[in-house]
């Protein structure tokens, strides 16, 4: 009896001394149609997890040199990872189960903007603060919440930065860039990107540009002959691309067949920035360009964001991409937020995420600041084009890796 | 008779006492999706399961219900209570029109043709600029209140709503299994010549099914898109939602009351907990033993978990009488 009450005695003084471990909700799409996509964003959220909680000295972030959250006595951040299947209906149950049923203080996730919506206003009514690392609908940060921040540069703002990038093209290298075509699939993320051009592109009729066709596909689309048609006949300058690594592999092959021949190819975030998209077409994926948050030939610029992903390759086998950077970010900067608060008091942290300025070594912009409606006003992206396999870092010029080729060539002479 | 109804009664207590005994939201928001679920497996059944034709395409009313009342209250501030009821009306007029000509169809066709309507409504929606098309509505946040069906406090008042719903889903399906028209309609699904011979209006009776089984799914559509706050083309008239009604009532039992409420009991809680419990891993086994549940009932109960029920029945009766 004694010995038991010995046992008992230590095991409970070893509770009251162990550290606290704080936990913050992560909801992302584990399973269905963008479960590649979510796993190694999951990966990635390990990847800062072991960087706040472990000793990395080499890793030079806030959080990188001490054990866990030095502001609250080294205390361990967990992640709590949910899986929402791409269904908006889940990522809402998911966070309330989270903030109710887990004790999280925070949440990140969600990826498909869809599903964002849903979880972020559950975060909203919780007074939780919700981080969104990807997903990159404008309508997320134009619904007035107080709790909701987001890192990735929304479709707008992508849209400002294809056109700044093209006048830049045309300066510099006498491009002649002026009829632009939207080519969009017909979801929530193709029609509003579309609508961006529409809006922003009234800025920039002064510098000659004009959109000469608009062509929309449906998601279920097995064949694009006819749109790829209506493509070539406009005969423009610049396609901006709104499409899944699916069906833009299947646009690539059909411009090849038709002899498609634009000056540049932009792409909102999607099937151009996913790696797969090199493996799918090998030589025909060259010359396509978009904007990325980060791409392996800036690695040796940015020797921080190289050791991250030494740990992320460790885990996931390929290199970080730029939506997982961004996903990568948040959970970074909500820990930060939480140890700069040097509490786990909602209010608090609201404060720092609000005011604060974190630093993002890993990101070509080196920070992140959020404005009054929780947009990151720090772009952190890269135009990047694929230059020989490579995504090649062309634009701003400081983080040049290779110089723009503004021209597609022939198909047959690649 | 009585035997049967006092069970109704039973479940019906059970189901309403048990969120207030378990305060946990995760609980009670497994209770709300479990009675939405049922309710729609309710008005599935009584074209289904009672007529025998097959519909894939309930999350055509289902969407119609949730886009009625959120577009009357996004763009006028109408109450989604008003709109619970324009979208039962909106899908009942939708359902007349567009079931009338498939009826001619039997069988599979049928269901294909429910299939391909679901899709063309969906795609209307997908590309349809004044509801915002593939963008989705996110529902204004709005204080708690009756008339707006907004609760943020607590969702006991959401599971009260559902719970209506939900038995006056049952009712109906009661009232119909039970009368005229209920037995009209099973002789539809056993012999369409024959019931016809017997100088059944087949195709009137067929309809009078169908009108009544989309206003009810249309009326738990707006539940659904008041609970979640936001919803989209693919989210309502998604193929998920019409299999997810099939499957918990073919799986519960076709053609019974007590078919899809037992469904959804096994199925909701099911889903929801494995994907609390091991969602995280990122593996999918909440998946795999959802799935392996389902092929487990169909190989060896093709009737549902209601047919396992009789069976066990008929059994323990047989056994009494060789003791006896």
């Amino acid at each position: 009896m004694k010995k038991l009450l010995v046992v008992l005695t230590i095991l409970l003084s070893l509770t009251v001394l162990a550290q606290e471990v704080i936990k913050i909700g992560a909801i992302f799409p584990l399973t269905g149609p963008a479960a590649a996509t979510g796993v190694k964003i999951k990966y990635a959220v390990e990847v800062a997890q072991e960087i706040i909680n472990g000793e990395h000295p080499e890793i030079e972030l806030l959080l990188g040199k001490s054990a866990g959250l030095p502001n609250l006595k080294g205390a361990k951040v967990q992640f709590v990872f949910a899986d929402h299947q791409a269904n908006p209906e889940l990522a809402m149950a998911e966070a309330e189960r989270l903030i109710r049923n887990e004790g999280v203080v925070a949440l990140i996730g969600c990826y498909h903007s869809s599903a964002t919506k849903p979880a972020s206003q559950v975060a909203e009514k919780y007074g939780i603060p919700f981080i969104a690392g990807s997903s990159s609908s404008a309508a997320l940060t134009e619904r007035g919440l107080q709790w909701f921040f987001r890192i990735a540069p929304h479709d707008g703002m992508e849209t400002v930065f294809f056109f700044e990038y093209l006048k830049y093209l045309n300066q510099k290298y006498n491009a002649n860039i002026k009829r632009v075509a939207v080519v969009y699939i017909d979801n929530e993320y193709g029609v509003h990107a579309a609508q961006m051009v529409k809006e922003k592109i009234k800025d920039y009729q002064a510098d000659g540009f004009t959109i000469v066709a608009d062509v929309k596909y449906p998601a279920s689309a097995t064949n694009v002959d006819i749109e790829v048609q209506k493509v070539k006949g406009a005969k423009p300058d610049a396609i901006f691309h709104a499409s899944y690594i699916g069906d833009m592999t299947m646009f690539v092959k059909k411009y090849k067949e038709f002899n498609v021949l634009p000056k540049v190819v932009l792409s909102y975030c999607g099937g151009y920035q996913d790696p797969q998209f090199v493996i799918n077409l090998g030589k025909d994926a060259d010359y396509f360009a978009g904007p990325n948050a980060t791409t392996s030939a800036l690695f040796k610029k940015m020797p921080i964001l190289a050791k991250i992903n030494e740990m992320y390759k460790a885990k996931s086998g390929v290199d970080i991409d730029g939506p997982t950077l961004e996903d990568f970010a948040s959970a970074i900067v909500i820990a930060e937020a939480i140890n700069l608060a040097g509490s786990t008091e909602p209010q608090k942290i609201l404060n720092v995420l609000k005011t604060g300025t974190f630093m993002a070594p890993y990101f070509v912009s080196g920070r992140i600041k959020f404005g009054p409606d929780g947009q990151n006003i720090y772009s952190a992206s890269v135009m990047t084009q694929i230059l020989n396999g490579v995504y090649e870092a062309v634009w701003p010029e400081q983080y040049q890796t290779k110089e723009p080729v503004p021209q597609f060539p022939e198909w047959n002479k690649r | 008779m009585a035997m049967k109804n006092r069970l109704l009664y039973v479940i019906s207590v059970v189901a309403l006492v048990l969120p207030f005994i378990f305060r946990n939201v995760n609980f009670q928001h497994i209770m709300i999706m479990l009675l939405i679920f049922a309710g729609l497996g309710e008005s599935w059944n009584i074209i289904t399961g009672f007529a025998g034709q097959t519909s894939f395409g309930h999350a055509a009313f289902f969407g119609i219900g949730a886009y009625t009342s959120t577009i009357l209250f996004y763009k006028f501030g109408i109450s989604p209570w008003v709109g619970m009821l324009l979208g039962a009306l909106f899908a009942a007029v939708v359902s007349a029109i567009v079931s009338y000509p498939c009826f001619r169809l039997k069988g599979h066709y049928f269901a294909v043709a429910t299939l391909a309507v679901a899709e063309i409504i969906k795609q209307l929606f997908v590309s349809w600029d004044y509801v915002e098309g593939a963008t989705g509505i996110s529902i204004p946040v709005k204080p708690d209140s009756f008339w707006m069906m907004q609760f943020h406090r607590s969702k006991i008042p959401y599971f009260l709503i559902a719970y209506v719903l939900f038995i006056v889903s049952v009712v109906i399906a009661v009232l119909i299994e039970r009368n005229k028209m209920g037995y009209y309609l099973k002789a539809i699904r056993e012999s369409h010549e024959a019931a016809e011979a017997l100088g059944i209006n087949t195709t009137r009776y067929k309809l009078y099914a169908m009108i009544v089984s989309s206003a009810v799914t249309a009326m738990f559509g707006t539940l659904y898109a008041q609970y979640i706050l936001y919803i989209d083309p693919f989210m309502v008239f998604g193929l998920d939602i019409s299999m997810k009604i099939v499957l918990l009532t073919v799986l519960g039992g076709l053609g019974t009351v007590y078919g899809p409420i037992i469904g959804s009991a096994i199925l909701i809680p099911l889903s929801e907990y494995t994907r609390a419990f091991l969602g995280g891993t990122g593996k999918g086994i909440d998946l795999m033993i959802y799935g392996a549940l389902i092929v487990i009932v169909a190989c060896f109960e093709p009737r549902g978990v209601f047919g396992l029920f009789q069976r066990s029945k008929k059994r323990g009766a047989q056994y009494a009488k060789t003791t006896a």
